[in-house]
């Protein structure tokens, strides 16, 4: 049940309700029924793994809670560890690796290859309980005595599958001290689900028709105007995909009283790669930082350890997004450009000198910097990816892969990204007058009736992660 | 949500925040959903977007007839127009070159694929008073009827010919003409939401949207010409021999392998058994026009046209099909179901279906002589 789908706004409908009509003590259950549910309508039988999951976590934090002993604490931690990290390497990794091995051993690429199937947002709600344990066990966060509750915050179905990375503090705090939301909440719920839809439809699968279009034969295609405008639509793919899932997730939670943390923030107009990942993905840089980055020393033990550390996490952050040497490129890639940016001592560039003259071609540059990386993040393997940066930068003129409307889409979207950032106007719109609020959700919808992709409903992209 | 509720004082505080968010939520959906319905309706439920479609596209050909057809002059009410699909083969140029004896104006409104659904709306349009000609020509594949595996109740093409012309207040029959539950309320939803149906259209419009413009005014100014132009193929399937008895062609070798699969893909179709269904629908479409013209003096004229290069076999008639039926209704005119026969020839059809230019001559020439024939002498 995809979120761009009728049924799945049927099925919202139905939660709401369900949720605002029946008596409080019942509204948490009814969240975990639906979340069940909404899982569920994938493939039935992974609901086991969730529930072996949430049931292992919650017990392994109970038990460091309970014991005073180190040791105990620490067996707690790792059998909780273990548990998210093997299902999530057995599921994600196992094929990668045994590909691997088969090739360095010099047998056939499927040797020891087997058919998995990927549990739907296991990478999420892994990360998500990994980080629950782990604040237990730092003193962080008190152990959740109620089972349900702590399913909830596994199961939570608007964010289930791809995110945001909750942290258990901001979830419990809403669901213990829950308010239903107030008007100016629900109206930004509802901006934000019309809008996140906006996005999915309208550019995300319409540039992916331009990407899938350039990638499935790269080769076919040769020339620099073709390989700039297939990955700048793979750019442009991505990122309204990832945050329009985010938005619809965000703005769900809070018309059930829920407050998510934003997760993108204008990331295209980064002046810097550090900026980038300060506004890319916002919840997964925080998990990478505190459980990843911090633990391994941070930038605590000189440079040389700084820029290591940097390099650790991003290949693991790269590796996060999928089990191919070409996320692990990618990854790498991040890192070495971070690593660069604090070597020359480049910091994100201060919000007030955002329009000086130098601005623009820090973005600019930065800009093309992160649609190289998204090189290796799409193209089907490394061979590929050479060949599509080859013909980027080398490559004769040939022909433009968007079309002019896109371009103009693609433009007016970058105008209305630097007006946000200027002027901040969807917030004055979601607290703004009635009919500036109504023309703008109209507006919206109607591009979604007009240009949104309805050929049929495409998965998003990070639902694969 | 843990702290423990009075369920009484529960209850008010959840009804006094309902109401005061409902003061604010509520007139911003309420704009919503009005914005919403200005830009729908003000764009694609006026005559703004259709003015611009794609000219060839099914919309677009659908709206280029009836905008040519309403613009024609018309300076009496001794006109004569024919609906269809592609096979309703009248050249209105040769059938007006007898006007001097047969006292009436030929125009034609035939579009490939459409069905008699869409021939009732395009009426509809095209005659709201009924009022406006003297005979209307409605050609029949078959008077017997058969049932095929393309269900024409379910033919969701029919929305996209019509969707220019379909009106809010045809969302309670239009939709529901359609046989399969699902299409019901895809035509529903498309019918109240047109843009939705355009949207190809729209994203085909901002591609290029200088040369639509250019192409849409050339189609305006002279597509009614080309059409009055129009003379019909050259080719023929001469030389081609039919087995019916074993469903099998002999093709001369000149025939292309695509011709000669076409050929025994439409000559040969194997067909359900027959269920009376397209029967039904013809029943219910033709009773729709007949129900618009009733009383308003204008015939309704019923022909079979040439079905197959060579005569096909005849079944016994079937009685209680539908043309057969609306037969004795008053003002309905069926032309004798033989009258067409003489043009079954290979080197009067082009393919398996429509007649060549020379066919196409000698059908409007039967055909302006016979209607001239059953309306007798025009009004004047």
């Amino acid at each position: 049940m995809l979120f761009n789908t009728p049924q799945f706004f049927a099925f919202l409908a139905v939660v709401l309700i369900a949720f605002y009509c029946s008596p409080r003590s019942w509204r948490r259950i009814i969240l975990l029924a639906a979340s069940y549910f909404f899982y569920m309508s994938w493939i039935p039988k992974f609901i086991l793994l969730l529930l072996a999951l949430t049931v292992i976590d919650y017990t392994a934090a109970r038990w460091i809670a309970r014991t005073e002993s180190p040791r105990s604490r620490k067996i707690a931690l790792i059998v909780s560890l273990s548990a998210n990290l093997g299902l999530l390497g057995f599921f994600k990794y196992y094929n990668f690796f045994a590909v691997n091995i088969a090739h360095l051993l010099g047998k056939p690429e499927g040797s020891f290859a087997l058919s998995i199937i990927l549990p739907l947002g296991i990478s999420f709600h892994t990360f998500q309980s990994m980080s629950y344990v782990i604040d237990v066990y730092r003193g962080e966060q008190k152990p959740i005595v109620n089972l349900i509750d702590y399913a909830l915050y596994i199961s939570f179905f608007p964010q289930l599958v791809a995110g945001p990375i909750v942290r258990a503090r901001e979830f419990f705090g809403d669901l213990y001290h829950w308010q239903a939301p107030n008007s100016a909440e629900v109206l930004r719920g509802l901006l934000l689900v019309i809008l996140g839809l906006a996005k999915k439809m309208v550019m995300a699968d319409q540039f992916a028709q331009v990407a899938n279009n350039y990638f499935k034969d790269v080769a076919g295609h040769p020339g620099l105007l073709a390989a700039w405008s297939g990955v700048v639509a793979f750019g442009i793919q991505i990122y309204f995909d990832f945050s329009g899932y985010t938005d619809m997730a965000i703005g769900m939670a809070l018309l059930l009283g829920f407050h998510f943390p934003i997760n993108f923030r204008r990331p295209y107009l980064a002046s810097s790669i550090t900026d980038f990942w300060h506004r890319w993905h916002m919840s997964l840089s925080r998990w990478l930082r505190d459980y990843l980055y911090i633990p391994l020393g941070g930038n605590r033990h000189g440079r040389l350890m700084t820029y290591r550390n940097l390099m650790l996490t991003m290949l693991l952050g790269g590796l996060w997004h999928g089990a191919s040497w070409n996320f692990v490129v990618w990854g790498g890639y991040h890192g070495a450009l971070l690593s660069i940016e604090r070597m020359l001592g480049l910091k994100r560039a201060p919000e007030e000198n955002r329009w000086t003259s130098f601005y623009p071609i820090r973005a600019i540059f930065t800009f093309a910097l992160v649609m190289i990386g998204w090189v290796f993040f799409r193209a089907a393997n490394f061979h590929d990816s050479i060949y599509v940066l080859q013909q980027m930068f080398t490559g004769n003129i040939g022909s433009m892969f968007l079309m002019r409307w896109q371009i103009d889409l693609a433009l007016i979207t970058l105008l209305l990204a630097f007006l946000e950032e200027k002027k901040a106007w969807f917030e004055r719109i979601a607290i703004g007058p009635a009919w500036a609020y109504g023309a703008v959700c109209a507006l919206l919808l109607l591009s979604v009736e007009l240009i949104g992709y309805t050929e049929a409903a495409v998965p998003f992209v990070y639902f694969q992660f | 949500m843990d702290e423990p509720q009075l369920p009484i004082a529960s209850a008010r505080r959840y009804i006094g925040s309902l109401a005061a968010n409902s003061i604010k939520v509520l007139p911003r959906i309420l704009a919503t959903l009005i914005f919403f319905a200005a830009f729908e309706g003000v764009i694609f439920h006026t005559r703004i977007y259709p003015s611009i479609l794609e000219p060839e596209s099914t919309a677009g050909a659908m709206e280029t007839q009836l905008n040519n057809e309403i613009k024609r002059p018309k300076l009496d009410r001794n006109q004569v127009l024919a609906v269809g699909h592609s096979r309703m083969a009248l050249l209105p140029r040769v059938a007006n070159n007898m006007q001097p004896s047969t006292g009436y104006r030929f125009a034609s409104v035939g579009l490939g694929g459409s069905t008699p659904r869409c021939w009732y709306y395009e009426l509809r349009e095209l005659d709201p008073t009924a009022r406006r000609y003297a005979a209307i020509i409605i050609p029949t594949d078959d008077f017997n009827e058969p049932d095929s595996y393309d269900n024409l109740g379910n033919r969701d093409l029919d929305i996209r010919y019509l969707i220019a012309r379909l009106k809010l207040s045809d969302l309670a029959d239009f939709p529901w003409s359609f046989d399969d539950r699902k299409l019901k309320w895809v035509a529903f939803g498309d019918t109240l939401f047109k843009g939705y149906v355009y949207k190809r259209d729209f994203i085909d419009f901002l591609s290029h949207a200088k040369a639509r413009i250019a192409k849409v005014r050339q189609s305006d100014q002279y597509s009614a010409g080309w059409f009055y132009d129009y003379g019909g193929p050259d080719h023929s399937l001469a030389g081609l021999q039919i087995d019916w008895q074993h469903n099998v062609a002999h093709f001369p070798a000149s025939f292309t392998p695509q011709q000669r699969q076409l050929i025994e893909d439409v000559l040969f179709q194997p067909r359900p058994p027959d269920a009376g269904q397209l029967s039904r629908y013809l029943h219910h479409w033709y009773g729709r026009i007949l129900d618009h013209y009733r009383g308003s003096g204008t015939k309704l004229i019923f022909l079979r046209v040439p079905r197959a290069p060579m005569p096909p076999p005849e079944p016994p008639p079937k009685l209680n099909s539908a043309i057969r039926q609306i037969a004795s209704e008053p003002d309905v005119i069926v032309l004798d179901e033989h009258l067409f026969d003489p043009l079954e020839r290979t080197d009067l059809f082009a393919d398996p279906m429509h007649l060549t230019a020379e066919g196409m001559n000698r059908f409007s020439r039967m055909l302006a002589a016979e209607v001239r024939r059953v309306l007798g002498p025009p009004k004047s």
